[in-house]
């Protein structure tokens, strides 16, 4: 059996199956006003989800200030096409490379160091980073915020957003895909498993990791870059530490490793919270939920999954090796 | 001259919380090498609940709930060891997720308010320096207690047990140290610590449910400035912080101010070689 375009989307199984989630759930999605704008605001949270996926769960960087990444983005976003009249998408370049100089930048010092203490430095790199937006009144509006950020050409309708955000997160998946199944993916598998084996490899060690927080930062800035347009106002409280430990939940409790794992996580941890009555206890379901996973499943929810299928599979077999980029501390001896 | 010497001495007095916050932290990080997330959520747990029970009773009710949420961190480390979690970050992970959980009960049932009581409504003058009476009684009983931990791990047998554990876990356990009884009980002092710290945050500057991620980190950043192996550093360098952030207060702006703990970090991880030996031969 064929399909079209099979040659590029064949080896990536993860690009066909969210291609395909998103062409069947899209059209169904976008008969009820509510659920179109839940998808949007899902699809916000889960490209910040795979920009924690790309970090903790490819680069070993647990990172605390992907919020931060997204504000930078959303910022910039609002800044450049409410007070300089750029025109929307031309910002999205800029939305995405400021924060990924900064984490390069701020990574090449930090990654050096023990992995608890590079979290740490991300920790607080969010946090001053919010602080700096709050106070800069002039340029980011400070408590106030901005308002009337434009929307991007010609999508104004909650639809057309829905479809530019899974779109975004296709392209994303996509191309994530592409670099774990590259030289550089399988680099970062290794220097995330045993550094030292890395080094004796060859790979330029703080180099990479901070290419592939650079990338995740880039990643989170999309995000905020989509948020603000959409949103078309942003304040310090709309992208503050709060989203950055959410993304980092929901991509854990998902399955940082597998590529598609934040987008799990995001969809049934955001999904069913929107459900529930007190929203004051999402932060506990998080936390407990968290605790659970790591007690149950190190690897996530798709590594939960993953294993189960492993085992119907070959019921007495013992767990083979697998290819880093598929499975990852599990694999670990 | 006298501005100075007000922000330094006022700078001392509130960096003492971070001291006693960053005495957990150094603890947790030399027995276990990890990090406890939760530490600054203990402190809104007694804070909250001393709050709400009032009197001497709510100081004890505090920390007994402080206490009873570190002993559920540590049944849930002893859980993650037990199913062959061997990694650090792990640990760190989960109590954040407590962490997490903690701070959204709080707002749950308490809401958004602050929590704040006043014991006392007049400051000190003291050589036309005005304090606050609950900041000196903080900073005495801080000084106080890391003296007494300090006296503990470097003079009792106790002590001694803890920086054998610290330094070689293998090796200790060999020599039949328990281990994992010495890092249970540096959870629960987590606990205790940072319930205090709660209790002493009440009654002098307050907090609210959104303290504890940041108080955690100050006590983290007080505890790396002079070197993370011991509490007695640990405490100068929570009033360094303190002194810095008092300084930036009244010489630059509440936003520096406000930075402060997080430049601390920032600079600290950045130019040190804090951690490095775990990256050199630091295999899983």
């Amino acid at each position: 059996m064929s399909f079209p375009g099979q040659r590029y989307l064949g080896p990536r199984p993860n690009t066909l199956i969210i291609a395909v989630c998103v062409l069947v759930a899209l059209p169904v999605v976008l008969t009820r006003p509510v659920w179109t704008d839940s998808a949007v605001v899902l699809g916000v949270y889960a490209l910040l989800g795979l920009s924690v996926g790309i970090s903790y769960g490819q680069a070993g960087i647990l990172t605390m200030s992907q919020g931060a990444f997204a504000a930078i983005g959303g910022y910039a976003a609002a800044i450049l096409t409410t007070r300089f009249g750029w025109p929307p998408y031309a910002d999205l370049l800029v939305a995405m490379a400021l924060p990924a100089a900064l984490a390069y930048g701020v990574a090449r010092l930090v990654t050096r160091l023990s992995p608890l203490a590079t979290a740490l430095a991300t920790l607080a790199l969010g946090s001053v980073i919010e602080i700096l937006i709050r106070n800069a009144d002039a340029l980011t509006g400070g408590y106030i915020g901005l308002a009337g950020i434009p929307s991007v050409g010609a999508i104004n309708t909650p639809a057309g957003y829905a479809c530019l955000a899974w779109g975004m997160i296709v392209v994303t998946v996509f191309l994530y895909e592409n670099l774990m199944c590259s030289a550089y993916g399988r680099a970062l598998n290794v220097l995330r498993v045993d550094q030292a084996r890395a080094r004796a490899d060859g790979i330029d060690v703080p180099a990479l990791m901070s290419a592939g927080f650079a990338v995740s930062a880039a990643v989170a800035g999309a995000a905020g870059w989509l948020y603000a347009h959409y949103i078309s106002f942003l304040s310090p409280e709309s992208l503050d530490t709060h989203i950055s430990i959410s993304a980092l939940l929901m991509a854990v409790i998902g399955g940082a490793g597998y590529i598609l794992g934040p987008i799990v996580g995001t969809l049934l941890f955001d999904g069913l919270t929107r459900l529930m009555p007190a929203a004051e206890l999402q932060g506990f379901f998080y936390g407990a939920a968290l605790i659970i996973i790591l007690l149950a499943a190190r690897t996530g929810i798709l590594g939960l999954l993953a294993g189960l299928a492993r085992r119907l599979r070959r019921p007495d077999a013992t767990p083979a090796p697998r290819a880093a980029n598929l499975s990852p501390q599990e694999s670990l001896p | 001259m006298l501005a100075i010497a007000e922000y330094v001495v006022r700078g001392a007095l509130s960096g003492a919380i971070y001291a006693l916050l960053a005495v957990p932290m150094s603890l947790m990080f030399v027995t276990v090498r990890t990090i406890d997330f939760a530490v600054g959520a203990y402190a809104l747990i007694a804070a909250a609940v001393c709050w709400s029970v009032g009197g001497a009773l709510g100081l004890a009710a505090g920390l007994g709930a402080a206490m009873a949420c570190a002993a559920f961190m540590a049944i849930i480390f002893l859980a993650l060891k037990r199913l062959g979690c061997e990694d650090h970050i792990i640990y760190a992970l989960a109590s954040f997720g407590l962490a997490t959980a903690l701070a959204s009960l709080v707002l749950w049932w308490w809401g958004t308010q602050a929590f704040v009581r006043d014991a006392f409504s007049d400051p000190w003058s003291v050589g036309g320096i005005r304090l606050a009476p609950q900041g000196v009684i903080n900073f005495a009983l801080i000084l106080l207690l890391v003296g007494a931990l300090h006296l503990l791990i470097q003079h009792t047998s106790l002590g001694r047990m803890m920086r054998a554990a610290a330094a070689n876990q293998t090796g200790a356990a060999l020599a039949s140290i328990p281990v994992q009884g010495i890092q249970v009980g540096t959870y629960l002092a987590g606990g205790l610590l940072g319930g205090l710290a709660g209790l002493l945050v009440l009654y002098s500057a307050g907090l609210d449910f959104t303290a504890p991620l940041g108080l955690t980190l100050s006590g983290f950043g007080a505890a790396i400035i002079f070197g993370i192996g011991s509490p007695l550093r640990g405490f100068f360098g929570g009033l360094a912080m303190g002194i810095a952030q008092a300084l930036a207060a009244g010489y630059a702006s509440a936003m520096v101010a406000g930075m402060v703990p997080f430049l601390f970090v920032l600079l600290v991880l950045t130019t040190s070689r804090f951690g490095e030996e775990a990256l050199a031969g630091g295999r899983p």
